[in-house]
Order: C-alpha cells, then structure tokens, then sequence
C-alpha cells in the first residue's frame, strides 16, 4: 500500500505516511501548547477556533512534531528500522465533502471494483492525528462519522463495507473552524460542537507578531514591528467593507517580499491591500495607513 | 406782387373751406420761408401743402402741421430736405393723417439730430412702425416724438436696428412696443456707445425667441450688463444672442441675467479668458456658451483660471460628438463634467475623501470614528466656533471642508491626512483618558499636592486638574502645548510613513511663528515652548541671563515627547511649567536682541523637580500655584497651530462624561451621578476652551442656556453608527429618531442616486433624492379579508410551493465521482467493458444540494394610474356575456347591478395589493428573504420610496397594517426607486437577487424628460437602473398591467425578463406562478 516515492523532486507520500520532519516554527502564545498535550493524552478531541491565517494548522503540525517526540523506532515490513513520527493527515474540508470522501469508496478496477480507505479511515487505523479543517463547510452527513469517534467509543461505522472499525491507539481528532465568515446557516451543531474541547485562536499581540513575522520571513525587527503594527490597524477595520483582518500569514508574505529588496510600499500593496478586498475605497484607505506606517 | 403775396392769393379759395389756424399757419410758413427758398421752390412748398388737405377728410390737419413747420426749419434744412419731408408726409398722410402729423410736428427738429441728409431714412422707419391700424399709428408717431431723445444716443443705423425690434415686439403686443420704445433713449443712454448696438440686436434676439422678457431686458439688461468687464460687454451680448436664436426650454433672458449674473462674481481681469472660451463652444451650442459662463464661479472656486482651459476642451470633445453630452457636461449636470474638474483641481474636498480618511482613522483608533466638517461642528453650537479648524470631540473627527494650501492635490490630500492622523492620535493615545489619580509613566505624581478644598467632587477629572491653577488660561496653553508634543512624538514614532508629512508641517508653522523677542517674557516663554513643541528646539530665543527657566522649561518639554509618556505626564509636564512659567513676570524686557540667545535643553530628569511635594503634603499646608501679579502685560494665548486644530480636552472630557451617562442610563446601569445643570453652568464659566461670547451675541445666560440644552443634545443621542453603512449614496437623517416613548413622525432618510440622460450619454451626478420611510399603519382587516377572498388561491399557491421544498437534494446521476455506484450505470459499463467497448466512467451518483438562497425585493408602482377602476377599463367588454335575448335583458341587468352593489369596483392598486398577500403567504411557506416596497412622488427632490416591509423585518401585525395603506398617490420615476432598490437588495447576502418590479404603466414624472408627453428619457433611465442593478448580479424582472406594456417594456426590459398580464384579474394568480417559475 505504501507508495512512498519521488517524483521530478517532489516527494510522493501515502496519506498516513506524512509526518512532520522537521520542527515547525511556532510561537505559543498562552497555554495552548499544554492544553493540546493534556487533551490528547486524555484523547479528548480538539476544535480550534480562530480566523483565517492566524496559526491554527501550524499549530496542529507543530504539535503533532511535539507529540511524535520522543521517536519510536519501529521496523517496517521490509525489517529496516525506519523513524515512526506521529502520523498527521489533514483534510481541508469543503461543501461538497461528504463522509463517503471521509471513508472512502468503491473504485473500478479492470476485473469489478477495489474499496479504498478514505483519509479518516486510513488516520483511524493508524492512529494518525486527523485534522479537518473549516469542518463546517462539510456537508452535514459527515457529522455521522465524526459523532461516534468523537466520544468514549471511538470507533468508525463502515457502512458500505458493513464494518465497524475501533480507533487505533494514537488517534485524534482536530477540527478547526473559523466562526467569524461562517454565515449563520452555517454554524457547527451543538451536538457537534460538544464533543470537544474549544482552543481559541487570535491574532496575536503586536510584539509576538513581530517576532513571528521577523522569524518566518527573515525581515530586520524593525520591519517586523511595522507589519505587525500594520496588521492590528487594518484589523481595525474588520466588518467594514473587510469580511476578515488581514492575516499573520500575509503579514508574512509581506515581510519576504521586503526582505527580498522589494519597497515596503509596493510590498504591502500587492501582499495586503490587494489581497484583502476589491472595494477600491477600503483599498485606498488601507493603502493610507501603510504609507503612515512605512516610508 | 411778392411771391408771397401771389401764393396767398392762389391759394385763398382754397384755404376758405378749412378752419383758420390752416391759414394762418401757411401764412407764416410762407413768410418764413420766402427768405431761403426761390420762388418756384416756395411755389412748390406750396403745392404740396395743398396737396395734403385734400387727401382725406383731416388730412388738412397735417397740412396744418406741414405749414408749421415751414417757420420751423433749422438753418441747415436745405430744400431738399424740406421737399423731402414734404414728400415723405403726402405718403404718409395718405395713409394716416395722424401719422403724418406725427412726423411733420417732429420733423423740423429731427433734421437737427437726425442729420438733413437721413431725414427720408429717418421717416421710413416711423413708416415701418406703421401697419394700417390705429395702434401702430400711434407707435410710429410715438418714435416721431421721441426722436429727439433717441437720436440723442443712436445714430440713423442703429436707430434702425431699434426699429426692427420695436416693430417686432408689436407683432406680439403693442402695449410691450410701446413701452420698450419709451424706454429705449434712458436705457440706451446708460450704455457705453459701441455696447448699444449690440444689446439692441439681443433685445431683436429676444422679441424672436421670448418676446415676453423683452421688458425684463429693458428693466434689467443694463444693470446685469454692468457687471460683465466694460470692453468684452459686446461680445458677451453676441454671445446672449446666438442663445437666442435656438429653441430652448429656457428663455435666453434667463441664460443671459444668469451668466451675467456669474460673471459678476468673477475677476473682471478673468472674464476675458472666460468669455474667449466660451465663444469657442458658441458655435456648437451657444446654450453650452452661456451655461459654460453660468458656471464659473463654481468651476473656478475649484481650478485655477489657467487650468480652465482643460476642462473647457475635454467638454468641447464631447460637444463637438453629442450636443446632449456637451451641454450636459457645461451644466455641470455631468459625472464626466465632475470627474474631470475633479481630477484638474488641486484643492482636496473633504466630501470626496472622508470615506476614505473615516476608514483610515477607524484603523488608526479602532474605533468607529465618523468624520465631518468641522463647519458641522461648529454649527451644533457646543463650544466649538471655528469652521475651518480640525478637532475632535473623541467619537467624531471634525476636518475642514477643503484644504487647498498647495498646488498639487497629493500634497493637499497629504495636508488632510496630517490633520486627520493628528486628531485620530489624540483618541488612540488617550488624550482623552486622563485621571486625575493615575500616575503618569515618565515624571512622579505631584498635582495631588496642590489641591484645594472643593465645594463639590469636580465633575470631569480634567475640571479638577485644571482647577489647580489659578489662570486656568496659561495652564490650558500649557497642557495643549505638552499633550500635542507628546501627540506628534507619538505619530512619529508609531507612523514612519507619515513622519515627512508631518515633519514638513511643522517646519512651515515655525516659519510663520511671531518674533518672540517683541513678546512680553511670559508670552515669550510659551512661544518658545510651542516652537519647541514643533521640534523647533533650535529657535528658541531667550534673554540670556534667564536662561536656566527656559532650558529647564524644554527639559521638561523633551521628556514628554519620550516614547513611553501618558496623557498624565502631559499633565504633569503642564504643571511643573506652569510653576516655571508663573515666575517669570509678564513684562517687555528692554533688551538688546543680541541679549536673546538659542537655549539648550536641560535633561530631562534634571528639569523635573523630583520631589513630589516639595514642601506640602506631608506637613499639611498645601502647595500653591500662583497667578499672574499687578503691573504687567496681559497674558496671551499663543499664535494657533494649524495641523493641531482646536484641541478641548475640558469639554470632550465632559461630553464623554455626558454621554456615558445618556447610555448608562439606557443600558439601566446607575453607575455615575446624574449631571446637574448648575454644575454644568459652573463648569462653563469657569472653562476656557468655551466662549460664549463668540458663539452667540446676546445675554450670557441666554447663550449658556442653550449652549446646555445643545451639549445636551449632543450627549443625549449615542456616538451614531447611522450612515455608516457607506456605499455609494450618502444618506443624511432629516429627522432624528425618536427616543421611543412616543410614537414620532416617520424617519425619512435621504438617499441620492444619480440618473441617466441618454441624450448626454451620461450620468447626471446626484440627481435624484429617494426620500425612504415607513409606510404608515392602515386598518387591521385587510390583510385577512384578502387572505378570505382568495382562499382558494391561497391554498393552491401555498401547495405549490411547499412542492418546491424537497427539490433541495436532488439525486445526480452518470458523475465521474461520486456517493456510490448507480447501479444500472454500473452494469451499462461491466456490459460495455466484457463487449470490449471502452466504457464510460461516469458510474456514480452523489446528492446535489441545491440550496435555496434567494432575497426578493417587491416594487409596487403607486402612482396615481393605479387608482383607475378595473370595470371601467373593461367598460367595452361589459356586455359579453348578455347573450342578446331581450326576454333575458332585465333580469341581467339586475343581477349585474347587485353585484356591482356587493362589492365595489376594484381599483389596479387593489389587486396589486391582493396579489402582494399572496405572494408573502407563499414566500413565507418557502423561507425566501423578501422586502416590499412602494415608490411614487413628484419631481426628482422628492421620489418617495416606502417601506411596507424592510428584508430584515419579520412578517408581523405592523406590516400587514401597513400593506392596507398601499394608495395610488403620484407619479413613476422609476429609475431611482429602482436604484434603491437595489442598494436594498444588495445589503443582504443571498446569492440570488431578484428584483420584481410591479406597475401599471410607463415611467413618468415631472422632469422625467424634456416634458410630460416624452418617454425615451424615463424610459431610458429605467432601463439603465436596471441594467445597473444586472451589473450588481440582480435578476431583474418586470410585470405590468398595461396592456400597452410591449411598446416601452421591449426597449426597457430588452434582455431581462417582462411580462404584460394582459387579464388583470389573474394578477393575483399569476404573480406567485411568475415567481416560482423565476426561482426554479
């Protein structure tokens, strides 16, 4: 099943081969980091909460490197000793995901059909991390597949394949949702939302911000600081013509620009007041608070 | 026998027959006469006079006359001359004997001013006059008399020209003629020679074009005249005239009193330019000329005169393509027009940029600051008087209206920005946050130390700082001077951006600082603070053996401008230099102005005295702060600073206190003492940030009363979110809302939209006022009674859209991808594969969901159309169903007269009505968000657009009252009804828009095109309206009742959905099918 391999550079992995290698950047802000770790000893499931851009996958791969520590060495079926890391399968959810994409299907084969697991299943047996993101944006049948793992059973009805399966040892489930441009129709259930536990997610204060910024995009401090200066001034402006504050992650993107030689000006143009809104009004004011900001 | 004497003799029979002044007036003509002329010239006098009597029953009378004037000729009457008017008066007595008295009695002096070689010239023209009856006789023989007068301004060329007017005038009114011609030497006289011909050809103009102004022109022309520069009245008049010449809707005296009128507001060194410009347009469009000059003083209270020009060409390429589109454009009645005044004028208007400044410092403050003139403010009569300054009263930025100071608009709009950062920095960095008992963060707390006993707790923490301090004068200057340092510190640090905007603003207030060595020590004291204050530390000027104060002074000024200090250090600084300031006596040092030397600043922890108390506290005195002593000058405020504006923190400290209590109240939380007026009077007089004398002359307790009641006011209604939601139409509340206890008058917004004139191609900016209210509440029953009526209908209708409902999942079958195999797909394919065909792979099925996310906006039609009764427009069908049996006749009748009797006739507006409770029982059944709303109104001032039910109001008691009071009221200006509509439409967030517009006819108003009979215009606009809300991803549809709909609607509607319902009786019926079909 393995079809771990490289192609034109890029490497190919199985759904639940990925992990992460190398350690992620990410910069706790308050107890989050401690309160994921106690959830998932106690396999409580995890919903982040919080805006666009504002941290809440880097965290799920950050702790999914923390979790994989110390590394088990276990030997694969070829009898070589290779890293077992914590598996983390990530599906990015969206409104025609239905729990057949989850669980998987028939597919054709040249002599009938083949089942093949989908991502949730293929985390359930081996007791990977998975994390569905803007879970909302699913279609609702999929709230079925997540209500029984999601309590003291953990297990994963098969229908099709008329099987139960019980959730491996390591699993976990992450959700995340961003309940600020969720339309009101589409908000989560309650019989959902109380299945886990909620982390809440923020953009964070100005100076973390700027450490961030200066980390991930390699611009001096002061430029960092700008940014971040910057991204709380814009989100100022969130509901006024701005569905959502400009993210860390665009602050991000600006801060690589300017440290690769282009004007702070235009860098911010391009990275945030284009990227925000097409209203050409919000863009010339936003445009007024970067040239008050950088010179 | 004299010659004389034989003529007498001749002629005495004749003469016999006629009265006797005959005789004896040709008796002395004769005489008179004899001396100049030769016999056969005095024969021939003679004959001509005895020609004249016998032409007709009086024309002895003009004989009488023509003898007369024999003895009356000047010297320079020649005999060609005298046979001339001889000849002259027989054609003419043998029209009109009145007439030729007339000119014969005018003659004699007329050769004088007329000039004896124009005399038969000069009596053509009375002849002109002169058309057989008994008016124009007398108007011809009016010119004879006041020949003298006239000729006196004109000479015979222009006379003529006077004439063509005059006699065309009296084609329509001989009273008007007359009158001019009265008139014309007095009006005439007071022009300048060579302008006479010229206003005489426009008055001709006028007489062709609008005669009835011609009086107007002769009361008024001059005067206007007047105020166009002397040398280029003669083209301007030109200019008025070709106006004339074309057919307008306005009279060319209206075009001439308002571009006169125009010019006189402008430099007369302008009008050359102007008018030489204008004369360009004439001839394309002379109306575009004179409304080009009409203008002006608006286009160049925006550009310069020399950038006139641009604006003037890009008009004239539209004019030379679509004269609409031109003269559009020179009324300013064009969005092209504004766009590119606009883009050439440098000046920066607050109304085009406040938008953008309001998102900018809600961004900067995070707060939702709203931005207004600060004319506005001053207006609200709160303690604010200037009208160009900037400030803030902490929820709303107040800018000027226009910032003009430099040639580029980027520096003008850089200017703005300066002043908008700066009162935006006084909210984000807490100017207006000061407590009495916080400490600041730089200097220790010392202003404990000198309170004082108070009679009463100080209603705002800032009363209580600045009641430390006896001259309460020089401690605001102070603080102002220490909070806006602070202020700009803190902007220059946080905002690299703007830094050089702001550096640059600061720079040019120092050089437009007063000397401060003519000042009086303390004023100089605090000039020099204030240039520090600008980062002008090197402009210090200071008497050299006082210089320990001012560098301790600028010390304490610097540490302020520290990245970390609070508005309480501010207040601080303010105290400790007060102390400074009090010890230096306000006096004029005689001192050389080499005695006056630059200061260095002190450190700043050796300026401040550390010692929070000094002497007080502990022991129990307390400290004092003195006031200024006898004997010296009087204390002035410093010169003010432009970029910093009016800064109150007194009064936005009270007025926030104010408002907190207007809310706390509401919110039912009693955590603040209720103001009382008293304390409010007190705190006035005693602050300085309030002058009531500037305010309002009068009595002081008269302006302090309303000045309450106005801050009152001010407080009273919550930082206002209203007309927030931005968008393209500026609405303006002309009546507030209503506190609630009582139920008020509705509100009206006002909305503008602009409207599309298809001649010019063109939109017409703000054209349109859509004035938006509640309908009011009609009778309960209606609403039920309609439901009763219908039942049947009803309940069908509601059936077929509960149908509607399970279509939300809708099985698809043949996908590449989906839920699970669809079986026979499935097998199709196994067949295929085992055949050796290559099969398909579209085998799965999934489950679409089609989700239903529609928003509807209903548009009744409530003009007055909708008020005709259905029988009477189907009065020629009435006998359909009488089958033509006599026998029968009578007892049809009868059964159609009760039924007539049982229910009154319906009206359109009834069914309309009706089919509208149908619908909303069926959009309710199906979930669909809707809005209904009614328009009509007259004129586009006044569009009247109803609520009867808003998208986010639920279907309640009140709207149903509401629906009974749909009534036919005016006409249909569809365009902005349907503009607003759609700005209705696109506050929700559904994907499918639909906007249905339901009228009975075509779009009509006042206004609504060159006049009532015209439709292209309204239908055009309709059109472009909806086309506009298609853009904005509407579906609009149209449904009438009109039979004669296909014309208009196939032009209107072109693409977009109609439908003429050609059986009115099935709108109740069809309207909700319609729907359905729409949203399927």
């Amino acid at each position: 099943m393995a079809e771990n391999g490289s192609v034109q550079g890029a490497t190919i992995y199985a759904v639940e081969e990925y992990s992460v290698h190398e350690e992620p950047y990410y910069l706790p802000i308050g107890d989050e980091v401690q309160l994921f770790e106690t959830a998932y000893r106690q396999r409580i499931p995890v919903l982040l909460k919080g805006p666009t851009g504002a941290g809440k996958t880097r965290f799920v791969e950050y702790m999914a490197y923390r979790l994989g520590r110390p590394m088990m060495k276990i030997s694969s079926r070829t009898g070589e000793e290779v890293e077992h890391r914590m598996p983390l399968i990530t599906v990015a959810c969206h409104e025609d995901l239905t729990a057949s994409d989850l669980v998987g299907r028939y597919l054709l084969d040249t002599d009938g059909t083949r089942w093949v697991d989908g991502p949730l299943t293929r985390a359930v047996k081996v007791g990977a991390i998975c994390y569905l993101d803007e879970v909302v944006e699913a279609r609702k049948d999929t709230t079925v597949l997540i209500h029984p793992l999601t309590d003291y059973r953990r297990l994963l009805p098969i229908e099709k394949l008329g099987q139960v399966i019980e959730a491996a040892e390591g699993f976990l489930l992450v959700i995340s949702y961003n309940p600020g441009y969720q339309s009101a129709l589409k908000d989560l259930k309650h019989s959902t939302r109380q299945r886990f536990i909620a982390i809440e997610f923020n953009y964070p204060p100005r100076e973390a911000e700027a450490q961030i910024i200066a980390h991930e995009s390699g611009c001096d401090e002061r430029t960092a600081m700008d940014l971040a200066r910057l991204g709380e001034k814009v989100r100022n402006l969130k509901e006024h013509g701005l569905g959502e504050g400009v993210s860390t992650r665009l602050l991000v993107y600006a801060g690589r620009l300017i440290a690769e030689g282009i004007p702070p000006r235009r860098a911010c143009q391009v990275a945030i007041t284009w990227a925000l809104t097409d209203d050409s009004e919000v863009q010339r004011s936003i445009e007024e608070v970067v040239t008050s900001i950088f010179e | 026998m004299s010659i004389v004497t034989e003529l007498l003799a001749r002629h005495q029979e004749r003469l016999s027959g006629f009265p006797a002044p005959l005789g004896q007036q040709f008796e002395a003509g004769l005489r008179s006469l004899a001396g100049r002329l030769t016999p056969s010239q005095l024969q021939a006098w003679a004959e001509t006079g005895m020609e004249l009597t016998a032409l007709s029953l009086r024309s002895w009378e003009a004989a009488v006359e023509y003898f007369k004037a024999g003895s009356a000729y000047p010297p320079q009457a020649t005999w060609d001359t005298i046979e001339t008017v001889g000849r002259d008066a027989l054609q003419m007595a043998a029209e009109s004997a009145p007439l030729a008295v007339a000119f014969l009695r005018a003659a004699p002096a007329a050769i004088g001013t007329v000039g004896p070689g124009n005399v038969h010239a000069w009596a053509e023209l009375g002849r002109r006059l002169y058309k057989g009856n008994w008016k124009s006789s007398s108007l011809a023989a009016q010119f004879y008399e006041v020949t003298p007068e006239l000729f006196r301004v004109l000479r015979i060329g222009q006379a003529s020209r006077l004439i063509i007017f005059v006699d065309e005038l009296a084609r329509h009114s001989y009273e008007l003629a007359s009158a001019c011609l009265a008139a014309a030497p007095a009006v005439l006289g007071r022009l300048e020679e060579d302008d006479r011909l010229p206003f005489v050809t426009f008055a001709t103009e006028l007489a062709q074009s609008s005669w009835a102004d011609s009086r107007l022109y002769f009361d008024r022309g001059v005067p206007l005249l007047e105020k166009v520069h002397a040398p280029l009245r003669e083209r301007f008049l030109l200019l008025a005239a070709q106006s004339a010449r074309g057919h307008h809707q306005r009279s060319a005296f209206q075009y001439f009193e308002d571009a006169a009128n125009a010019l006189g507001e402008l430099e007369p060194t302008d009008h050359q330019q102007v008018i030489m410009l204008a004369e360009q347009l004439a001839p394309y469009s002379p109306f575009a000329a004179m409304d080009f000059l009409t203008v002006m003083p608006t286009v160049l209270g925006r550009i310069r005169i020399d950038e006139l020009e641009a604006w003037q060409q890009a008009g004239l390429r539209i004019l030379q393509t679509s004269t609409e589109g031109g003269e559009a454009y020179f009324r300013l009645q064009s969005t092209r027009a504004e766009d590119i005044l606009e883009n050439l004028s440098a000046r920066v208007e607050l109304s085009r940029v406040g938008e953008v400044l309001r998102l900018y410092c809600k961004a900067l403050t995070g707060r939702n600051v709203s931005i207004q003139t600060a004319e506005s403010l001053a207006e609200k009569g709160i303690g604010w008087v200037d009208e160009h300054r900037a400030s803030t009263d902490g929820t709303t930025i107040f800018l000027p209206e226009l910032m003009e100071r430099f040639p580029s608009k980027d520096d003008n709009f850089a200017a703005m920005k300066v002043f908008a950062t700066h009162q935006a920095a006084h909210i984000e960095f807490g100017s207006f946050t000061f407590e009495f008992d916080r400490p600041g963060a730089i200097f220790p707390t010392r202003r404990h130390a000198f309170m004082r006993d108070r009679e009463r707790p100080a209603t705002t923490d800032m009363e209580a700082f600045f009641d430390l301090f006896p001259d309460r004068q020089l401690a605001s200057d102070l603080f102002t001077i220490a909070e806006d340092a602070r202020i700009d510190a803190r902007v220059k640090d946080e905002y690299g951006g703007i830094r050089r905007q702001l550096v640059r603003m600061q720079a040019e207030e120092l050089e437009r600082r007063p000397p401060v060595e003519a000042l009086p020590l303390r004023n100089a004291f605090v000039e020099n603070l204030v240039r520090a204050s600008l980062d002008g530390f090197h402009l210090v000027r200071w008497p050299r053996d006082r210089a320990d104060t001012m560098s301790r002074a600028l010390g304490i000024l610097a540490a302020v401008q520290r990245p970390g200090a609070t508005v309480e250090d501010a207040a601080e600084a303010a105290l400790a230099l007060y102390e400074l300031a009090i010890s230096i006596p306000n006096i004029l040092e005689d001192l050389d102005p080499a005695d006056w030397d630059a200061v260095e600043p002190m450190e700043p922890g050796q300026a401040m005295p550390m010692d929070a108390a000094g002497e007080g506290g502990a022991q129990g005195s307390q400290a004092q702060l003195g006031g200024g002593a006898e004997g010296e000058e009087e204390y002035e405020s410093p010169q003010e600073i432009d970029f910093r504006g009016d800064f109150k923190p007194e009064l936005v400290d009270l007025l926030m206190k104010l408002r907190e209590n207007a809310q706390g109240g509401q919110a039912g939380q009693q955590q603040t003492m209720p103001l009382t007026p008293e304390q409010l009077a007190e705190l006035l007089a005693k602050s300085v940030e309030i002058d009531l004398d500037a305010m309002d002359e009068g009595d002081l307790d008269a302006s302090t009363g309303m000045f309450l009641s106005n801050l009152m006011k001010e407080a009273g209604t919550p930082a206002s979110e209203k007309g927030e939601q931005g968008g393209q139409p500026t609405s303006d509340n002309s009546t507030g809302e209503g506190e609630g206890e009582e139920p008020l008058k509705p509100v009206v917004t006002v909305y503008y939209y602009d409207e599309w004139d298809f001649r010019a191609q063109d939109y017409k900016p703000r054209w349109c006022a859509v004035k938006e209210a509640k309908l009011e509440e009609g009778d309960e029953g209606f609403y039920e009674k309609a439901l009763h009526e219908h039942a049947g209908l009803v309940a069908q209708t509601r059936k077929q859209f509960e149908l509607m409902k399970p279509e939300m999942f809708r099985k698809i079958k043949r996908l590449p991808d989906g839920e699970d195999f669809d079986l026979d797909s499935a097998i199709e394919w196994m067949v295929e594969k085992r055949a050796g065909a290559n099969p398909t792979e579209k085998i799965y099925w999934r489950r679409n969901k089609i989700e239903r996310d529609v928003a509807v906006a209903f548009l009744i039609d409530m003009s007055a159309s909708t008020d005709e009764e259905i029988n009477k427009r189907d009065k020629k069908y009435d006998d359909d169903d009488y089958d033509d049996d006599p026998r029968k006749y009578l007892s049809w009748w009868v059964s159609k007269r009760r039924q007539e009797l049982t229910s009154p006739p319906k009206r359109i507006i009834d069914l309309e009505k009706e089919s509208t409770v149908l619908l909303m029982t069926a959009l309710e059944t199906i979930g669909d968000q809707y809005g209904i709303y009614g328009f009509s109104g007259y004129g586009r001032d006044n569009v009247e657009f109803f609520v009867i039910k808003d998208f986010d109001e639920t279907l309640d008691e009140k709207i149903k009252h509401r629906l009974d009071k749909i009534t036919p009221i005016r006409s249909t200006r569809m365009g902005p009804a349907i503009r607003h509509a759609t700005y209705k439409l696109m506050q929700t967030d559904a994907k499918v828009k639909i906007l249905f517009l339901l009228s009975d006819g075509r779009p009509q108003d006042h206004g609504y095109g060159r006049d009532r009979t015209e439709k292209e215009y309204a239908i055009h606009d309709t059109k472009q309206a909806l086309n506009e809300a298609k853009r904005e991803g509407i579906t609009p549809f149209a449904l009438t009742v009109d039979r004669a709909g296909h014309d208009y609607l196939k032009t209107m509607c072109e693409d977009m959905g109609y439908e003429v319902v050609a059986d009115i009786e099935s709108l109740p019926s069809r309207l909700p099918t319609l729907y359905r079909r729409l949203t399927e």
